[in-house]
């Protein structure tokens, strides 16, 4: 590790605000499993670690009926997989947080972490986008709020400004009798990226949410292809279309993981089978 | 978990022991080479080529030298030192041009390996890249030459062919009958070709090395995470121009080796730092992505089969072409190469064969042995090709291979004639066969049926064979002394390094002399000043060797113990029987010593004594291998064939390309159990090692031979996830008469041909005929897609650039 840095532990927000913009190669500590991976590999010149797990801000994981679900920065990826209260309200988080990496990794990784490294691949904001995730941003002059599918700008990059931090995001409440599930598919049963995840949710109203994985260079939501399914009425027909469909909004690339022609077919597969699973009939 | 099934005729041989080492080893206690320090040691940190080829221009070592705490900055510069187990191609650094994406260019030694690493980074290296070798075909045109002195490189004559002004580092031969006339004659011919990628070993431990060069003497100690011991001494003492003894190997606890640890590695360069440190002891570790980018892998290979057969399903003519792409040296790879010359056919008797087996240079990571030694690729090929012929004869796939089987009376691809000594091929896969319940493959209507479910079933399965690929003179020797308690310390040269020989010989001693394995501890560090010698630990080759080694120890120091008390009792030692570590006379057993009596000699009620510490010693040789004619290839290079047989039931997800395997059922002709807990270990976890390399593992490479997955995130190994949901290992033992016991081998055997089954599985779900590994979702899913009925496979060394 070439990286020589300062290690801060805040007591306080206002301690880890002032922390953060002392240096533009400042960089935030919470699970730390993507971090130390960049600092073992000297792919990043780190000057000072800015640890806010002691921040209570980022220890939340508060249900507030009406307003819904806030999980602060801190907060673990097994603590998704094993809430009752996840399970029940949003089982396609529930499910994609069971997905992630291996259990020991899940005992670090946290779920605002996931969604900063802003990986195309992760597997969190595909659930999480559905849900109509709102991502809580606190800068020096204030706090602001952004909607999670404007959140990712690019390939490992958000809209986070320099001095700004994540604390927290809030999932609406689900509404009752809604369904929802995330499918993947990797290389391996064991623990592994994900060649492509979907997500998909199905409100009573019978209208659709959609979210993709490692099939664009940020997680999407897939508004359009929503439309389109919520037009046509969510059926086992409309399931088939939509799995022809997808094709037509996304654009996987050839890496080493996969070729784009296998990503192609297995988001078209992996759609299929969530809104055939949605509709209460297993593909 | 064990076969409960199996019992043994014999009290401790064939018996469920647990490991001797298993109790330091989970508990923490057992000391591996990274845990140990010395005083003054540093630490050694290396710079890897980024490009696979380049003319190294100049290096600038000024600020990496200026950093305080760095001991020593080393360029290939500063030594001329060639390496190499059968090729001397090798330098400990880099020297005008790099040959593969991870060679060594520069090393730097420090007092910690933050410093060493920082060193690293001051290093200024100016490089001209160069247009690297590939793949075979281009190696083949040698355009190229990934060794421009390949004429001159030092070899081991005879053995080794390394062709003129080629990129071919041996070129290995072996014929036998009238080719042209049998293909001329058969009623079909039937040609393939087939591939595989390079494979990672992971090992849990990373290889290490701690080197102390003492200035003065300019002997050399070694500690090293090695596998070979005693072939280190020897390449070592040859590289450095110092005698043998002047080397001293230690092996500690070793983590794992799959054959990447057989050969020399880090120990030369650790050297040359300890001498350029003022000799220091110098530890040098691979980092996991060093080990996967910079240590060596298993070859890639392409095999090209033509075989002729006759209506009734006789095979009578087979041409074979092995091409391995063992990448920028040559490492143990030319003898890959050469092994696939007298085992390249399978287990089938075959009158009228050819086989031509190149070991290629290209710019790749370089290979070296990996369990299995090239028989895993050869059986891909071997065993695909053999379920094609099937279906093209409409014949079924087990009674083809019933027909064409060795058996007592044929002779091997070398010319060896096959006895009931030998083990059975027929039997092992007659066991497996019925294991999976196989009545013979699906129709095209059932498979059609199936697919509508959305998954499709198949079974299919493999042939397999290996005898240790060893030279003719291979020698194991073993010393044990007793003790006053009567207890036994066995010093050995092989190093048990998780297949567990220190168990094995501590059982089989234990039967011999009839005391418990308890009293029999085994020496788990292996010291070359003290340990007798061992050719290498590799080839599945020590429960024979060694085994027999011991057997001759055990019985002189029974010998040694009878003698002395037939003195003391006033008999015969001919008189004398033994058991439960006590000697008494046949007739009247009252007449009885204990061992602990004579163990270090026997004192009469007067004080005199007779006898002194009962040590004892054996040695073994592989008994009457002959060198194969160099044109022909005739010749006995198998001291002990295992014949297995792997039978798979899984089923494919039509949509997805996920397989799940239901049952693999493997059956071993090894003679006699040893160690049931050992078997029935190495068993299930060379399944799954084979099992990676059916469904997941390989290397990739991007169009400039950059290796594109060097590390855990992108080369996969399967997990406790992707286990099959049945694994039933079958133990056939027909005995080998000059077997410890009537044992065979069997440390590798398990991961062969697991993906030949798989391939021919799938072949009975799909109807598809898959030619490459690994038979990824991606693979499979692609190959329904493409509509084809024979995948030829994908284009891997087509991905995007850095």
């Amino acid at each position: 590790m070439l990286s020589r840095f300062d290690y801060f532990k805040p007591h306080n927000l206002n301690e880890a605000m002032q922390y953060l913009v002392k240096d533009e190669k400042t960089f935030v500590l919470a699970g730390g499993t993507d971090l130390m991976i960049l600092l073992r590999r000297n792919l990043i010149d780190a000057r000072h670690i800015l640890d806010i797990k002691s921040l209570p801000e980022t220890q939340v994981f508060e249900f507030v009926e009406g307003a819904g679900l806030t999980i602060g920065a801190s907060v673990v990826v097994n603590k998704i997989v094993d809430s009752e209260l996840v399970k029940a309200k949003y089982p396609a988080f529930n499910e994609a947080a069971a997905a992630l990496a291996s259990f020991q990794l899940r005992n670090r990784a946290t779920v605002v972490g996931n969604i900063c490294n802003a990986s195309p691949g992760a597997d969190l904001p595909p659930a999480l986008l559905v849900f109509d995730t709102v991502v809580n941003i606190v800068g020096l002059n204030g706090s602001r709020q952004v909607k999670l599918h404007e959140f990712f700008t690019g390939v490992k990059r958000t809209v986070l400004q320099p001095g700004e931090l994540v604390v927290s995001i809030t999932i609406p409440e689900p509404e009752p009798g809604e369904k929802s599930t995330y499918l993947r598919q990797a290389r391996l049963r064991g623990h592994d990226l994900a060649t492509v995840g979907v997500a998909s949710r199905l409100k009573p109203d019978g209208k659709v949410a959609l979210g993709i994985c490692a099939v664009a260079p940020t997680p999407l939501r897939l508004f359009a292809l929503e439309d389109q399914i919520s037009q046509r009425g969510l059926s086992e027909e409309t399931a088939v279309w939509a799995a022809q469909e997808i094709k037509n909004h996304i654009r996987p690339i050839t890496d080493v993981r996969s070729s784009a022609a296998y990503r192609l077919h297995m988001a078209s597969v992996l759609l299929k089978r969530g809104l055939l699973k949605l509709l209460g009939k297993e593909g | 978990m064990t076969d409960k099934q199996y019992e043994s005729k014999y009290k401790r041989v064939g018996q469920r022991y647990n490991r001797k080492d298993a109790q330091e080893k989970v508990t923490g206690q057992a000391l591996y080479t990274y845990d140990l320090e010395f005083p003054g040691m540093l630490h050694a940190r290396c710079l890897f080529s980024p490009y696979a080829r380049a003319k190294i221009v100049s290096i600038d070592t000024s600020k990496a030298k200026a950093l305080p705490g760095v001991r020593a900055v080393l360029t290939g510069e500063d030594s001329d030192i060639l390496v190499g187990l059968y090729m001397q191609d090798k330098r400990a650094l880099s020297k005008g041009e790099t040959r593969y994406h991870g060679d060594i260019v520069a090393a730097v030694a420090a007092v910690d390996e933050d410093t060493a690493e920082r060193a690293i980074s001051l290093l200024d290296v100016k490089y001209e890249p160069l247009e690297p070798v590939h793949n075979v075909d281009e190696a083949l045109e040698a355009k190229t030459l990934v060794h421009d002195d390949i004429n001159h490189l030092k070899h081991i004559e005879g053995v080794f062919f390394p062709q003129k002004d080629s990129n071919i580092a041996s070129w290995n031969k072996s014929r036998k009958g009238d080719l042209d006339k049998a293909f001329a004659e058969a009623d079909l011919v039937v040609e393939n070709e087939f591939s595989l990628p390079a494979v990672a070993h992971v090992p849990m431990e990373t290889h290490v090395a701690i080197v102390q060069e003492d200035p003065y003497s300019k002997k050399i100690r070694i500690w090293s995470s090695a596998q070979s011991p005693f072939a280190i001494r020897q390449i070592m003492a040859d590289s450095f121009g110092i005698s043998e003894t002047d080397v001293e190997v230690h092996i500690p606890f070793v983590g794992g080796g799959f054959g990447g640890k057989a050969g020399i590695h880090l120990e030369p360069l650790a050297t040359l730092l300890s001498r350029a440190a003022g000799g220091a002891p110098v530890k040098l570790r691979a980092t996991r992505e060093a080990e996967f980018n910079t240590l060596p892998t298993r070859a890639g290979m392409r095999g090209r089969i033509k075989s002729g057969v006759t209506k009734d399903g006789k095979i009578t003519a087979i041409r074979v072409n092995y091409d391995w792409d063992s990448g920028a040296y040559a490492d143990y790879g030319v003898n890959v190469g050469k092994t696939a010359v007298y085992s390249g056919l399978g287990p089938y008797a075959v009158e009228n064969a050819s086989i031509d087996s190149k070991t290629i240079y290209t710019n790749k990571v370089f290979s070296t042995a990996y369990r299995g030694f090239g028989h895993l690729e050869t059986h891909w090929s071997i065993e695909r090709q053999i379920d094609i012929l099937s279906q093209k004869l409409g014949i079924d796939p087990y009674e083809f291979r019933m027909k064409n089987l060795l058996e007592p009376g044929t002779r091997t691809m070398s010319g060896e004639l096959i006895t009931e000594s030998s083990g059975s091929p027929k039997d092992c896969l007659t066991a497996v066969v019925k294991e999976i319940g196989w009545t013979g493959r699906k129709t095209e209507e059932e498979r059609q049926r199936e697919w509508k479910t959305g998954k499709v079933r198949g079974k299919g399965f493999a042939m397999l064979q290996k005898a240790p690929a060893m030279p003719a003179n291979t020698a194991s020797s073993v010393i044990m002394q007793m003790n006053g308690d009567g207890h036994v310390k066995m010093m050995i040269g092989a190093v048990d390094f998780g297949q567990g020989a220190n168990t094995v010989m501590a059982q089989i001693a234990a039967q011999i002399l009839d005391i418990p394995i308890e009293h029999i501890e085994v020496m788990s560090e292996i010291d070359t000043r003290a340990n007798p010698y061992d050719w290498n630990t590799v080839a599945s080759k020590y429960t024979f060797m060694g085994g027999n080694a011991v057997i001759k120890a055990s019985k002189e120091m029974l010998r040694k113990i009878k003698e002395v008390a037939a003195q003391a009792l006033r008999t015969e030692p001919e008189m004398l029987a033994h058991a439960g570590g006590e000697v008494f006379h046949v007739h009247n057993p009252e007449r009885r010593l204990s061992y602990k009596d004579i163990a270090l000699g026997y004192m009469y009620p007067g004080g005199n004594s007779i006898g002194g510490p009962v040590i004892s010693s054996g040695s073994s040789i592989a008994d009457g291998l002959s060198n194969l004619h160099p044109e022909t290839g005739q010749g006995l290079p198998a001291l002990d064939w295992t014949f297995g047989a792997h039978a798979v039931e899984l089923e494919v997800d039509v949509e997805t390309g996920n397989i799940e395997i239901l049952k693999i059922a493997s059956a071993f002709d090894i003679g006699q159990v040893i160690n049931e807990k050992l078997v029935y270990g190495q068993i299930t976890g060379g399944v799954v090692q084979g099992l990676g390399s059916a469904i997941l593992e390989g290397y990739k490479f991007n169009k400039n031979v950059q290796l594109m997955n060097p590390s855990f995130t992108d080369n996969k190994i399967p997990t406790m996830k992707d286990m099959p949901k049945e694994i039933v290992p079958i133990y056939i033992e027909n005995p080998q008469h000059d077997g410890p016991f009537g044992a065979r081998g069997v440390g590798e055997h398990p991961m062969i041909s697991v993906p030949s089954a798989i391939g021919n599985a799938i072949y009975d779900a799909l109807g598809i005929n898959f030619h490459v590994l690994p038979l990824s979702p991606e693979a499979i899913m692609l190959g329904i897609l493409s509509g084809k009925k024979e995948i030829l496979g994908t284009d891997v060394e087509n991905l995007p650039g850095h």
